[in-house]
């Protein structure tokens, strides 16, 4: 087995002169200050440039899923937080959709606004840390910290409206477990007025910097098909060109009743599926969701902001499955109730656990740097890859 | 060629004078007072200001991310780099059982020599240099190169891929950048006709239209191309591939804990200052002065050193400046960069100011006085530029702040 | 071969890029920062738990005053962190706690049990500096000596040293989404 832990096949290559070169195994983690969260990669290279790059799940693997046939339905959204704590917010929505479509809750108009706010602002909040950790895996630590400090400000928000800065535990089943605080919609605007043009800002910092799009134009160039066939969602998909959104193609909650575009690569700064285009999509998407914010809040309605819903919450035996527009793309949950408190399964599927398989069919002829920036640019999250 | 006022005079007249003890050959006098002037340079100036520049970066970058540097040891965190260095000095020393001992702890004390021998013939005032030597840029250039040695010494002798990969990126790196940072450096040989950095800097003057960068547009070019390559020389970003922090954790220096780790990155802030100091000599006037004082030595030296210090710190602030505000370039775009775009411009601008000369020996004055306007017009364009960033970011008078010392509850 | 026209233009993109991007620094260098320096530096005598909004979900409080012992909190937690022994005892006139103890080293702050409380006697407090030595003392022991529970009053709460309590404990539970709200 040797010091990489699973068996990886060396090969030695022999030069015209005789000159006999080994590869060489590199193991990239899982202590390493740029694979998000707990990533391994083992991963055997000539030199700079890698032959594959394997990846090695699993570290952070917390048995979520089981964990949800133990603590009944109420219980278990809190857990959802923690599948992806980057984006908490959709895995909550997720959940709580599936409960709800398993026992015909009618969720009320306010509520399903107030969930699309949170939705929203929390895909603002989740990119905000994919391009700032992108731009500093690639050098440039400014753009990490200007990042951060605008999810502070959105930090500051959630506190208001749920009381906590990352697992939010906000929606309930049947809508959502606080009204929005007085005064809390004027909070939002003044952010978003604020916001806009920082995103400009960060554009002109780094994104078009000449520099930062030599690291990203034409490295690890996804095809649409490809994408398509790897099973590719949410800007990783959307960056190789193919236009495909839940929120419009396959629509939830009220977002029938919203008007925003669907990002999609052009290729403009190099070839179509590169790692800049899935990068500017998120780019791009920040500023959708603002414009969605906008309306949202526009066309907020009156009314209760949760459902009646018992105590002990017993849906009828069955199954479904939902999905929803995640920060990191499409997320299932296939959800099977056998009538009692406690669900009977719970699958969850993830955007990032489709790329990071991906990442070995992408990193051939790639270099070690390369293999940073393709990991950032998929924007993987360990714990939605191990769950 | 004159001789020059310099350490042999001093030696001379303190011989003289009787305050240097008499029964000492003049051969070993002159070697004393080198190793204790060179001694009084490293522990009063090298070594403080590699600290001193530790404190500035990391005040400078914090106010570019927003937020504050150290402000808790001392008075505005300014003891933080002191504190760093008692740290580390109580580290314990790990060397890993399966490293190659020998190399591994020699290669931080290469590092160091090759960053500070350097300083011998740096100037610092008219007369405060420890020794103005006729080949001074030269020995500067080939001193600095023995770093390379040094860390592929570590990046071999640590016993880790990660730490490999860093010392051959780096090697590669500072011995292809030695070409543009030479090439970049004859043009004002040329022009001054000396390889000596005093005599380099007297024939120039003291005002901004008799330095050599506005001399004729291949220096104005050469300069840029002598700072890009000396940044390359210095691991500092956008070069630092050798200590990509995201990729290698700190490269060739993971290691390296306590003293020895801190000797290696102790030789990169001070070799800012040192890549500060040549483009100054260079391209910048050193410390020439408007006025002649040739009846107060003392007050003379004191401004040409405040003169050349602050010349050379504006550089140290510059690469600070540059560091936070660019990313990384991957190896092969850097080795592109240098032999596709830096050595063909060095060799032109060298082409260049030779031609130059031959045409027009004296210089021509309305081509300074053009060059000069250029920079005015280009920093203010900047300057707008900033203006405009402020506007568009809707900041108000209240948000903003040009104290550099300043915290988000201070007046504005 | 890369054309003459491309080398240059790499140079100018490059040269007006990273300019552009110094110039972004730049403006940054004379902007404020925004540091909110913790904990001695704030405005005096104002504490960070002060600032922060009334739903913050922090440190868990119980106030016994109001505590009913319906054991709503010990069934709604997920993690079995909340631990109460009481007994119905005719004597004293009604359940009698002897124990209510929550292990904060499990709590994760989620707020299931502050939901279902009718008088809002277990409620998030903003206290979140709670880092301590030994994970005996993370353990919260809320009740002292046995006490009896309280019995909510139809007419309203009349004893002044309880009423400002419950109307904490009932203001903290109105901020909770209601069903019937308009």
């Amino acid at each position: 087995m040797g010091l990489t832990g699973f068996e990886v096949e060396v090969q030695r290559q022999t030069d015209g002169g005789g000159f006999v070169t080994e590869d060489m195994t590199l193991s990239m983690g899982p202590q390493h200050p740029s694979t998000h969260g707990v990533l391994r990669f083992v991963v055997r290279a000539d030199g700079e440039v890698m032959k594959e790059a394997i990846p090695d799940i699993g570290y952070l693997h917390r048995s979520i899923e089981k964990i949800a046939e133990k603590v009944g339905w109420h219980g278990f959204i809190p857990y959802t937080d923690r599948v992806d704590y980057v984006a908490a917010m959709f895995c909550n929505h997720g959940w709580a959709m599936a409960a709800e479509k398993l026992g015909g809750i009618e969720v009320p108009k306010r509520a399903e606004y107030c969930r699309v706010i949170a939705d929203e602002l929390c895909r603002i909040h989740s990119h905000l840390l994919s391009v700032g950790s992108m731009a500093m895996d690639i050098g440039a630590f400014t753009p990490f910290t200007h990042a951060i400090r605008e999810r502070e400000y959105l930090n500051d928000l959630f506190e208001e409206l749920c009381g906590a800065r990352l697992t939010f535990h906000y929606m309930r089943i049947g809508g959502v477990g606080w009204d929005l605080p007085p005064g809390w919609t004027d909070k939002v605007i003044h952010f978003l007025d604020r916001f806009e043009p920082i995103v400009d800002e960060y554009d002109r910092l780094i994104s078009y910097n000449k520099i930062y799009a030599e690291r990203l134009v034409n490295v690890a160039v996804i095809t649409p098909e490809e994408a398509v066939d790897f099973n590719l969602v949410g800007p990783n998909l959307r960056g190789s060109g193919v236009s495909y959104d839940v929120r419009r193609d396959d629509p939830y909650s009220i977002y029938p009743e919203l008007e925003f575009d669907v990002p999609i690569g052009r290729g403009e700064m190099g070839t179509l599926g590169d790692c800049f285009d899935r990068y500017i999509v998120r780019m791009r998407e920040m500023r959708e969701s603002c414009r969605i914010l906008r309306q949202c809040l526009r066309q907020l309605p009156d009314g209760p902001v949760i459902a009646r819903v018992p105590r002990t919450f017993k849906p009828p035996a069955g199954d479904c499955y939902v999905r929803l527009e995640s920060a990191r793309g499409d997320m299932g949950w296939y959800v099977v109730s056998d009538g009692t408190a406690f669900p009977y399964r719970c699958k969850i599927r993830t955007g990032s656990f489709a790329a990071i398989s991906m990442t070995q069919h992408v990193s051939r002829d790639l270099m070690i740097a390369d293999l940073i920036a393709v990991i950032a640019s998929f924007d993987l999250v360990a714990p939605e890859i191990d769950r | 060629m004159t001789e020059f006022p310099s350490m042999e005079s001093l030696v001379h007249g303190l011989v003289e004078s009787g305050v240097a003890p008499a029964g000492i050959p003049m051969w070993m006098h002159q070697l004393l007072a080198m190793l204790i002037f060179g001694g009084i340079v490293v522990f009063g100036f090298v070594l403080p200001i590699a600290g001193i520049t530790t404190w500035v970066e990391r005040r400078v970058m914090g106010r570019i991310q927003s937020r504050i540097g150290p402000n808790r040891v001392g008075p505005l965190g300014f003891l933080q780099w002191l504190a760093d260095g008692v740290k580390n000095m109580l580290k314990e020393d790990i060397v890993p059982t399966a490293a190659d001992g020998p190399l591994f702890r020699a290669a931080p004390y290469v590092v160091i020599t090759g960053f500070v021998a350097s300083f011998a013939a740096i100037p610092f005032a008219g007369n405060l240099i420890i020794a103005d030597l006729n080949v001074g840029i030269l020995y500067i250039t080939a001193v600095t190169a023995l770093v390379v040695v040094g860390i592929l010494m570590a990046g071999w002798a640590s016993n880790n891929k990660w730490s490999l990969l860093g010392g051959i990126r780096s090697a590669a790196q500072i011995v292809s950048y030695e070409i543009p940072a030479g090439l970049s450096i004859f043009p004002v040989v040329l022009l001054a006709g000396t390889l000596s950095m005093q005599g380099i800097i007297r024939a120039q003057g003291a005002a901004p239209w008799t330095w050599y960068l506005f001399d004729n547009p291949f220096t104005f070019i050469a300069f840029f191309v002598l700072f890009v390559s000396s940044l390359a020389e210095g691991n500092r970003t956008p070069f630092d591939l050798p200590e990509a922090e995201s990729e290698l954790v700190a490269g060739f220096a993971t290691e390296y804990s306590g003293m020895r780790n801190l000797l290696f990155f102790m030789a990169e802030w001070g070799n800012l200052y040192v890549i500060g100091a040549i483009a100054t000599t260079l391209f910048l006037g050193g410390w020439q002065i408007p006025w002649a004082l040739d009846d107060h030595p003392v007050l003379r030296n004191a401004l040409q050193f405040g003169v050349f210090f602050t010349k050379s710190y504006a550089f140290v602030v510059l690469a600070i400046w540059l560091r936070w505000t660019l990313p990384r370039i991957r190896v092969d775009q850097m080795m592109e960069m240098c032999w596709k775009y830096l050595v063909p411009i060095a060799l032109v601008n060298f082409l260049g100011t030779a031609t130059w000369m031959v045409l027009f020996p004296q210089g021509l004055a309305p081509v300074r006085w053009l060059l000069l306007l250029a920079a005015v017009v280009a920093i203010a364009a900047f300057v707008r530029r900033v203006a405009f960033h402020i506007r568009y970011a809707r900041l108000e008078r209240r948000h903003l702040s040009f104290n550099p010392l300043a915290t988000a509850r201070s007046p504005g | 071969m890369m054309g003459f026209g491309t080398y240059l233009r790499n140079i100018k993109d490059a040269v007006a890029t990273i300019a552009d991007g110094m110039a972004v620094t730049a403006s940054h260098m004379i902007r404020k920062p925004v540091t909110l320096e913790y904990p001695d530096r704030l405005p005096d005598g104002v504490r960070v738990q002060d600032t922060l909004p009334f739903r913050y979900r922090g440190m868990l409080e119980v106030d016994l005053e109001i505590c009913t012992a319906c054991l709503a909190c010990e069934r709604a937690c997920p993690i079995d962190c909340i631990v109460i022994e009481a007994e119905k005892d005719k004597a004293a006139g009604g359940l009698v706690m002897t124990r209510f103890d929550i292990d904060m080293a499990k709590c994760m702050y989620c707020g299931l049990c502050s939901e279902p409380c009718p008088t809002g006697s277990i409620h998030h407090t903003p206290e979140f500096e709670g880092a301590d030595y030994s994970l005996e003392s993370l353990v919260r022991r809320f009740v002292k000596a046995p006490t009896l529970a309280y019995k909510p009053k139809k007419a309203g709460e009349d004893d002044p040293v309880i009423k400002p309590i419950l109307d904490r404990g009932m203001r903290y539970l109105a901020e909770f989404a209601d069903p019937d709200a308009k």
